[in-house]
Parts: C-alpha cells; sequence; structure tokens
C-alpha cells in the first residue's frame, strides 16, 4: 500500500490563505480611506458615507471571524487619527456597534437582502445615536444632530451598492479560492 | 469525533474575551485621548502623512469630475453667463475708477500721518486632498506642510475668502479647521460699523457670532472679515455676510463654500511685533540741579524720601 505523504501547502496556497484571512480587514482600511475621499464634491455636497461602518455591519453579519474585534478596533482607530477628532470616538462607537450585530447575527445571517439592508439602518441609528451622545459628553453641549443624521442617511442610502460589491469579492475571491 | 466541534467552544470563548478586551481597550483610548497627549499629536502626524499621498491621487479623479460637471453647466448657460457678466464689468469698472481715487487719498493720508504699512504677506498653495471624514468633526487635510513653511494657526483661504487655520502640521501634509467646526473661534469685525465679535462654529453649516456688544446693530447683509486680533490671522481677511436664520438667530453665511473646496493658500503671516525695545533706566535720574547733576550722579531715591521723613 502506498504510504501518503504529509500535506504542505504550496508557497501559492499559503499567499492565497494569507490574502484571504487579511481581506476583509484591507477592505475595511480602505473604507476608511475612501470615507476621505472628497466624493460629494462630485456633486457639490461635503457629505461622504460612513464606509468603514459598511465593512463592520456586512463582514459581522457574513464572516465575523474573518473580521476579529482588533480589525474593528484598529479600522475605528485609523479613521480617528485621519479625521483630527476626538482619539477612540469611532473605534469605541464601532467596537460596540460590532458587538451588538455580533449578538443579532442569527436573525440576519440568511435572511433576504430586504432584512439584512433593514438591520443596517438599525445599526446606522445606532452607531450614529452613541457616536452622537459620546460627542454630546466629552464638549459638554447639545451637538446639533442634524450633521450626524444626514450622514448616516446617506449611509444607508448607498449601503446596497457597496453590499453587492462586498459580496463579489466574497464569491470570487474568498469562496473561489 | 469531529476535531473541529471541540475546538469550536473555545473559539467563541477566545472571540467573547477579544471582544470585552476590545471594548475596554477604546474605552481607554478615548479617556487617554482627551489628555491630548504627546504620542497621539504624533501618531496622528505620521499617518496624515502617510494618508496625505494616497488621499491626493485619489481625490484627482473627482476633481476632474468635479470640473467637467462645471464645465457642461457653464456650456449650457454661457449666454445667459455673457449677458450677467458685461453688466457686472460695466459696474465694475466705474468701482475700479472710484477704488483708485480712495487709493491715491488713502495714500496721502498715510503719508501724513506716517501710517505703519502692514508687511507683504507670504503663502504656499497647495490643494485641499480629503474630506472631513465625520459629521462631528469639520476638518481637512492639504498637501502643504512644515517642508513649505506651513505652521500651527496659520490661516488657508480660498478665492472666495478664509476657509479655516492650520491646526496640525506634518512635514508634507496639514489639517485645517474649517470656520464651521466647533472647536473653531476667530475673533472677527462687522463691517460697516465695526463691531467687533468672535465667530464659533457649532457644526452647522452657518456659524455663530459670538461676543458681540449688546447695543451693537447689526443687520442682515452686513459684510464680516477678520479683525486680526491676537496677531495670529491677518485683518480684513473676507469671511462671510450676515444672515437671519429662520428662529431670528443672527448668523454667518461664508463666502467658502465647503462643498467646492480645492485650490487654497496658506497665508505666512507674522504679526508685526518687532518693536524698538526701550528698557527703563535702573535709576531714574532727578531734575539737573548743582554738581551731581552734571557729573550725571543721582542720589537714588529712596534714601533721599528717607532722608526728608528724618
Amino acid at each position: 500500500m502506498a504510504k501518503l505523504e504529509p500535506y504542505s501547502p504550496t508557497p501559492a496556497a499559503r499567499a492565497g490563505r494569507i490574502v484571504m484571512t487579511v481581506m476583509p480587514f484591507a477592505m475595511g482600511l480602505a473604507c476608511v480611506l475612501l470615507a476621505f475621499v472628497p466624493l460629494g464634491r462630485v456633486v457639490g455636497s461635503p457629505l461622504t458615507p460612513a464606509f468603514p461602518l459598511m465593512a463592520i455591519y456586512y463582514w459581522a453579519v457574513v464572516k465575523p471571524e474573518m473580521f476579529p474585534p482588533v480589525a474593528v478596533l484598529a479600522v475605528g482607530l485609523m479613521f480617528d487619527l485621519i479625521s483630527g477628532g476626538a482619539i477612540g470616538l469611532w473605534a469605541l462607537v464601532y467596537v460596540v456597534t460590532y458587538a451588538v450585530v455580533i449578538s443579532q447575527r442569527m436573525l440576519l445571517v440568511n435572511a433576504p437582502f430586504s432584512a439584512f439592508w433593514i438591520g443596517f439602518l438599525a445599526t446606522a441609528v445606532f452607531a450614529g445615536s452613541l457616536a452622537w451622545v459620546i460627542v454630546s459628553i466629552i464638549h459638554g453641549i447639545f451637538v446639533p444632530p442634524g450633521s450626524v443624521a444626514r450622514h448616516m442617511a446617506v449611509t444607508v442610502a448607498v449601503f446596497p451598492i457597496f453590499a453587492m460589491l462586498f459580496g463579489r469579492i466574497q464569491t470570487r475571491v474568498l469562496q473561489g479560492g | 469525533m469531529d476535531p473541529n466541534r471541540s475546538t469550536l467552544p473555545f473559539r467563541e470563548f477566545s472571540h467573547r474575551i477579544s471582544l470585552v478586551f476590545m471594548l475596554t481597550l477604546a474605552a481607554a483610548l478615548l479617556l487617554l485621548g482627551r489628555a491630548e497627549t504627546y504620542v497621539f499629536d504624533r501618531a496622528r502626524q505620521v499617518v496624515t502623512d502617510l494618508a496625505a499621498p494616497l488621499l491626493e491621487v485619489a481625490s484627482r479623479p473627482v476633481a476632474a469630475t468635479r470640473r467637467v460637471i462645471e464645465r457642461t453647466d457653464e456650456y449650457a448657460y454661457v449666454f445667459d453667463e455673457n449677458e450677467r457678466l458685461r453688466a457686472e464689468n460695466a459696474r465694475l469698472l466705474a468701482w475700479k475708477e472710484e477704488a483708485q481715487k480712495l487709493q491715491a487719498k488713502l495714500a496721502r493720508y498715510e503719508a501724513l500721518l506716517n501710517v505703519q504699512i502692514d508687511p507683504a504677506i507670504n503663502y504656499a498653495s497647495g490643494r485641499v486632498v480629503s474630506d472631513s471624514g465625520g459629521p462631528f468633526v469639520d476638518t481637512v487635510l492639504v498637501n502643504v506642510g512644515a517642508e513649505k513653511g506651513a505652521k500651527s494657526g496659520q490661516a488657508v483661504v480660498d478665492t472666495d475668502g478664509i476657509i479655516g487655520r492650520l491646526v496640525s502640521t506634518g512635514p508634507k501634509a496639514s489639517r485645517v479647521l474649517l470656520l464651521t467646526d466647533l472647536n473653531s473661534r476667530v475673533p472677527v469685525v462687522i463691517e460697516p460699523a465695526h463691531y467687533k465679535a468672535v465667530l464659533a462654529g457649532d457644526n452647522t453649516k452657518w456659524p455663530k457670532l459670538e461676543y458681540l456688544a449688546s447695543q451693537s446693530a447689526i443687520s442682515p447683509g452686513d459684510r464680516v472679515v477678520t479683525s486680526g486680533d491676537g496677531g495670529l490671522i491677518p485683518p480684513g481677511l473676507p469671511v462671510g455676510l450676515v444672515i437671519q436664520t429662520s428662529s431670528g438667530e443672527l448668523r454667518v453665511q461664508t463666502f467658502s463654500d465647503r462643498g467646492r473646496l480645492d485650490f487654497v493658500r496658506v497665508l505666512q503671516y507674522e504679526f508685526p511685533s518687532k518693536v524698538k525695545r526701550q528698557d527703563p533706566p535702573e535709576v531714574l535720574d532727578g531734575p539737573a540741579e548743582g554738581e551731581g547733576a552734571e557729573t550725571g550722579e543721582a542720589a537714588p531715591a529712596a534714601p533721599a524720601a528717607q532722608a526728608a521723613r528724618e
């Protein structure tokens, strides 16, 4: 009887595995950078959607093991460092939101897209409200909520486009690999 | 038995532990960040400098698309715009005559009064490479850094007027705190009556006017310019117009449009504070009397007073 050789992955397979592991986190970081690209200026508006929130919600529901809490913290912290706002604000908001989404994951994981979108609406409302409360406490004043409300409304409106994009990447790269 | 089954609870447990740890770490960062330590400022500058070139590359197609859209709009209204510009040109020519007369008159008065003329302001030009990136912060990154002479506190203007001031500077990029930000405070003057106030951002589209004297009679349409108080921002930079909101509150509509920021100038203004130093004499001389005064020797004031009392 022929003796089986122990399995040793080829360098290409190893590289592929690394890419698959790092891909969701890299997309989270890309979303952070995208949030600072002045896309709104094309239509003469300063509004830019919260792209990192979309990535965190999508991967928390679809593949949480590929987007661990440390990646969520890193994405939030990176956002805080580039934005010039309070350090730790979006890091905390994103980690708390991630924890909430993970706790409700079973409701959303195999649900139709409309339910997935409504779930994101609830997530955006939660994240926006939490951030608004923290900022109001930090500054000790009632910060006008209009700005965060518009920001989250735009985020929810463009979410389907990015969910589709993440879905394509997941199908082509992660599952295909 | 499936070996994965035994590892599943452990994986879930470690995931939960990790989540609790990250929550604690994020809360600690939020509290520590309030202290504005050197480490966070340094980290912010490093990340900003690394991100600025990437954002600059990414913002180019956006700027190009914007220009294409603007051009298309302009073509659609080219005839109307031409008529409007002709009328405006005729009006401005009359103003030019008036301005030249006033300039000559002002130069004569300044010569008569020996007025100290403000020094010319150097500037560095650059582009806005990022958006504010959040609903609670109105800041943008510009690709002008310390290498081009940018320093914290310097005013930043675009073609319409002041947009804000630099709050942190790296070697290649700097962060601009816009007038609308919650932390922005700029001393201004409301023309024509010259009332002084502080323009305070509150994260809304129109900043407020604070510390305005109660008897000041300003009205919608009055022009707001920088006052130069504090010596950080040059005086006379256009800021905006006074408007009245639906609630009756007076606010300022800035001339610069946040949605269209592109090319900007960082003004390297040095407050003219180099006044010739005049140290008081160590010993005050009394009136010139007798021999002592002639030789420049003066009795100390205190012993003289003491002798008078005795």
